[in-house]
């Protein structure tokens, strides 16, 4: 088959609450990236503009690309809105009597998740949010299955017909059951979903019935409980917008199927079944985006750095995996869900500037201008100061060509707002005032990358830090300078990185089981076979289930290729590392030596070697199965070298731009003019329409064949 | 440094404030021009004209009459004492010392042994409005709780003119 080189293949979206990102990728890696304006009533009109704006670059049509299109990865804030606003079904719970306060309680710690620290220790800012199921839909029903699994006290049926009736007539549209240690033994959960199912036909009530034995059959109750919730709360509602986007796409011709981004790190169908894991997918995108340019630039160790608008967030890829978290906490909800492991703080480009009026010390954030910018866009209505309005006024941005010229920045209004708050209360100028807050941005940021890699016992001059975000290119200098990576990455497509990560990730289902296994060291070999038997157990429980999922979207079961996973610990140690099975199927004492070597190296790679204690035994404390099938991904653009010098055309003139004390004039680039091969010694702006790359003087940068800067400190 | 309209300020004396700019209050430096806004959102909610000098309680402030004196004022008017008295020796006083007393306000055996503890609660005598409850043993002197500087809190604190005072 020959390929057309301008046959457009792959779209990634990133619907975020205040702009859709396009990224649209031909066949020879030229990409184009669109942007329009949310909107939650209707997301894939926002998708459809977004689109028009991208192929607009390309003079084409909705029409004609989006049947040319292979692949199409969706990532948005449908679910999570939903849950935040609370604008899910109305969802009844059985659960044991006794435990009814359970999911409004939320483990006492839903009271201040998602806090930055001052909040978090001051408990007058505590407060629950209001329960997604509330106590007068919960009916608690008389049943108790041991830690060790046995039932003590067997399930009373007649309290379960009765509940299933008060549920329904409470005006229940879906019943979630979640009882105590079913992920240990579902017998009786199982059983009363099977009452709960034959009561509502008796009723005449067709409403979708969820029991978390078979969604989310892990350990931790209020998490197994929120998430099974959450799947009935949000996810039918969601999967309509998932429709509704891809009955658009097939109105204008699409012919592929439209997939997910779920928390996992993979894709999965709008068809899924569990759509509670597409609740946070946009941040995702950026990581699994990295990992695709680390393999091709052949960097295994990758620090991933995003930086918003409200915070910033960091990733890292070590020997070309990322961690996954197991029971993260999003929308201020303790989860059971694999989630790709984050860290963030609420430090961004869009971040408030306070005085503190007592200490006279600066603080930013916690709260952002979001997209109102700051007080140099005089529409946005806002008059406390922002990072970026110290930005405009130290020539960092240009004021006319914020968003590639769709709003006009007022510098002097910028400047009065800063004398004002900071600036004259300090008895600075308003440039020494300003340059002060970026500094102590950078400064935050980049202690926090620091201590996010050395704290994990990595040295980060065997790391390549990827910046990308709308915001990112501005401060990747101011983070990156001392910390001593091994290069810095900055992509010409930073702005829709997240997209671009998107249509990069694999098709793939990823279903996890707690287990309880410990195995001693020395171990006879019957042992370790029988602990065997029961990992196979659950892989083959699971593997049934991914490839249920695969079976719906029309792959053949030997489409599927699985990979059997599992999380081991030294027994009685807290952390558990999660492995990559050695094995495909695991049945004898050999198979779980292999399984035990696996763990001890990842272990000693991820501790040290030194720290490795056989001695204890190990457990095994989940099961973890993950299928994919092939699907088409981005292809990186490959340009021949055009020599170290920039061609004229791409200089567009100079600005006046202050640092360390004193003007200088920065020559201003634009990014798409810019050649491979290309060498910019700062100061220099390189600007484009959705994002504006520093390199001030002491730093230099050069644009490889994949369109990639890096960038350097001079030496 | 957060700023606050006035309305908003009025929602946080009415607790009617949205969570979020509640939030916002509570874990930002406390914006300079508060203590003015809420005593202003304050007076405009009491009957009486008097200026509020400083609020003591949900319904209880020391206010400025008309003599340029400094006194204990319930919402409804109703006039305690001069304010460097003790208010409550002026309140009507109902004390909780028995376990059938007790028993109203908390479930059985959920409540204080009253030979150890009681509840002493402080009424407005004329609209009944209940200012203070004291969990005290049972001998305990009443409780004066707050003998504010008040000179020193406009002066050294808020930064205002401190309202003048008859001596």
């Amino acid at each position: 088959m020959t390929i057309d080189n301008s046959s457009v293949q792959v779209l990634g979206i990133d619907a975020g609450g205040t702009m859709t990102d396009t990224f649209f990728v031909r066949a020879d890696g030229r990409f184009v990236v669109g942007k329009a304006q949310s909107n939650p009533g209707d997301e894939s009109l926002a998708i459809y503009n977004s689109s028009v704006d991208a192929l607009a670059h390309w003079g084409r049509e909705v029409d004609d690309v989006y049947p040319e299109l292979v692949t199409c990865v969706y990532s948005g804030t449908a679910m999570l809105n939903r849950v935040l606003m609370r604008k899910g079904l109305d969802v009844g719970l059985i659960c044991n009597r006794g435990f009814e306060q359970v999911h409004s309680m939320g483990r006492a710690l839903q009271s201040y998740l998602g806090y930055a620290l001052e909040d978090r220790i001051h408990l007058n800012t505590h407060r629950y949010d209001e329960p997604l199921v509330p106590v007068s839909r919960t009916r608690g029903v008389t049943e108790r299955t041991d830690v060790q699994g046995k039932v003590v006290i067997p399930l009373r049926e007649a309290e379960v017909r009765s509940a299933v009736k008060e549920l329904v007539d409470a005006g229940s549209q879906a019943i979630v059951i979640c009882f105590l240690q079913s992920h240990k033994n579902g017998t009786s959960e199982q059983r009363a979903r099977d009452i709960v199912k034959e009561e509502l036909k008796k009723l005449g009530v067709d409403i979708p019935v969820f029991a978390s034995v078979d969604y989310y059959p892990q350990r931790k109750e209020s998490h197994r409980m929120n998430t099974t919730i959450l799947e009935a709360y949000g996810a039918e509602p969601s999967r309509q917008t998932l429709k509704k986007v891809s009955d658009r796409f097939k109105k204008h011709g699409g012919k592929f199927d439209l997939r997910v981004m779920a928390t996992h790190g993979g894709t999965i169908s709008w068809k899924a079944k569990e759509l509670a894991r597409t609740i946070v997918s946009g941040p995702i995108g950026g990581v699994i985006g990295s990992k695709l340019l680390g393999e091709a630039l052949g960097d295994e160790n990758i620090a991933c750095s995003d930086i918003g608008g409200t915070s910033f967030d960091v990733a890292l890829i070590t020997k070309g995996s990322f961690a996954i978290k197991s029971d993260p906490d999003m929308a201020r909800l303790v989860l059971s869900l694999p989630l790709v492991a984050m860290d963030s703080v609420g430090a961004g480009a869009g971040s408030f500037v306070r005085l503190d009026p007592y200490s006279k010390s600066l603080k930013l954030g916690p709260d952002s201008a979001g997209y109102r910018v700051g007080t140099c866009w005089p529409e946005s209505g806002l008059d406390t100061v922002s990072v970026s309005d110290c930005h405009v006024v130290l020539g960092y941005l240009n004021p006319n060509n914020f968003l590639g010229g769709a709003i006009k920045l007022d510098v002097q209004r910028a400047r009065d707002h800063i004398k004002a708050q900071i600036a004259d209360p300090l008895g600075l100028s308003v440039e020494d005032a300003a340059a002060g807050v970026i500094e102590l941005l950078d400064l935050t940021l980049s202690e926090y990358l620091r201590a996010n890699i050395s704290a994990k016992g990595y040295n980060p001059a065997e790391f390549t830090c990827f910046s990308y975000g709308g915001a990112g290119p501005v401060h990747t200098y101011g983070y990156t300078e001392g910390v001593g990576f091994k290069d810095v990455v900055v992509p010409a497509w930073a702005a829709g990185f997240s997209a671009f990560g998107c249509a990069c990730a694999d098709f793939e289902y990823r279903y996890d089981k707690s287990v309880d296994l410990g195995v001693a060291q020395l171990a006879s070999d019957e042992e370790k076979a029988a602990a065997c038997q029961t990992l196979q157990a659950a892989w083959s429980e699971l593997a049934g289930k991914v490839i249920e999922e695969f079976v719906i979207n029309g792959f053949k079961p030997e489409d599927v290729m699985l990979i059997p996973g599992y999380k081991m610990q030294y027994m009685g140690q807290l952390n558990d590392l999660e492995i990559i099975s050695p094995v495909s199927t695991a049945a004898t004492a050999s198979d779980w030596d292999k399984i035990v070597e696996a763990f001890e190296n990842t272990y000693g790679r991820v501790y040290a070697s030194s720290a490795r204690s056989p001695e204890l035994g190990f457990s095994a404390t989940g099961a973890i199965m993950r299928g994919t099938v092939v699907t088409q991904k981005p292809v990186l653009p490959e340009d021949p070298d055009c020599g170290p010098t920039p061609p004229p055309e791409a200089r567009i003139g100079t600005r006046p731009f202050y640092r360390h004390k004193k003007w200088v004039d920065a020559v201003i680039w634009k990014m798409e003019a810019l050649k491979s091969g290309n060498h910019i010694v700062g100061p220099a702006i390189i600007e484009s329409d959705a994002t504006t790359f520093v390199v001030p003087d002491g730093f230099e940068t050069f644009v490889d064949k994949h369109r990639l800067f890096h960038l350097k400190e001079v030496k | 440094m957060s700023t606050y309209t006035n309305e908003q300020v009025a929602h946080l004396a009415e607790g009617t404030l949205d969570w979020e700019t509640t939030f916002r209050m509570l874990s930002m430096p406390k914006d300079n021009s508060r203590f003015k806004q809420y005593v202003e959102a304050l007076q405009k909610k009491v009957s009486f004209k008097d200026k509020i000098v400083l609020p003591l309680a949900p319904h209880m402030y020391i206010v400025q009459t008309a003599k340029k004196q400094w006194v204990i004022k319930c919402d409804c008017g109703h006039e305690f004492c001069d304010y460097t008295d003790n208010w409550k020796m002026h309140a009507h006083i109902y004390v909780r010392d028995t376990e059938e007393a007790m028993t109203e306000v908390y479930p059985k055996l959920m409540a204080p042994d009253t030979q150890w503890q009681v509840y002493r609660e402080y009424y407005c005598p004329t609209c009944g409005t209940l200012h203070d409850v004291e969990a005290p043993t049972p001998w305990y002197p009443v409780i004066h709780d707050f003998e504010p500087d008040i000179e020193a809190f406009y002066k050294e604190w808020v930064g205002l003119p401190v309202p003048e005072r008859a001596s």
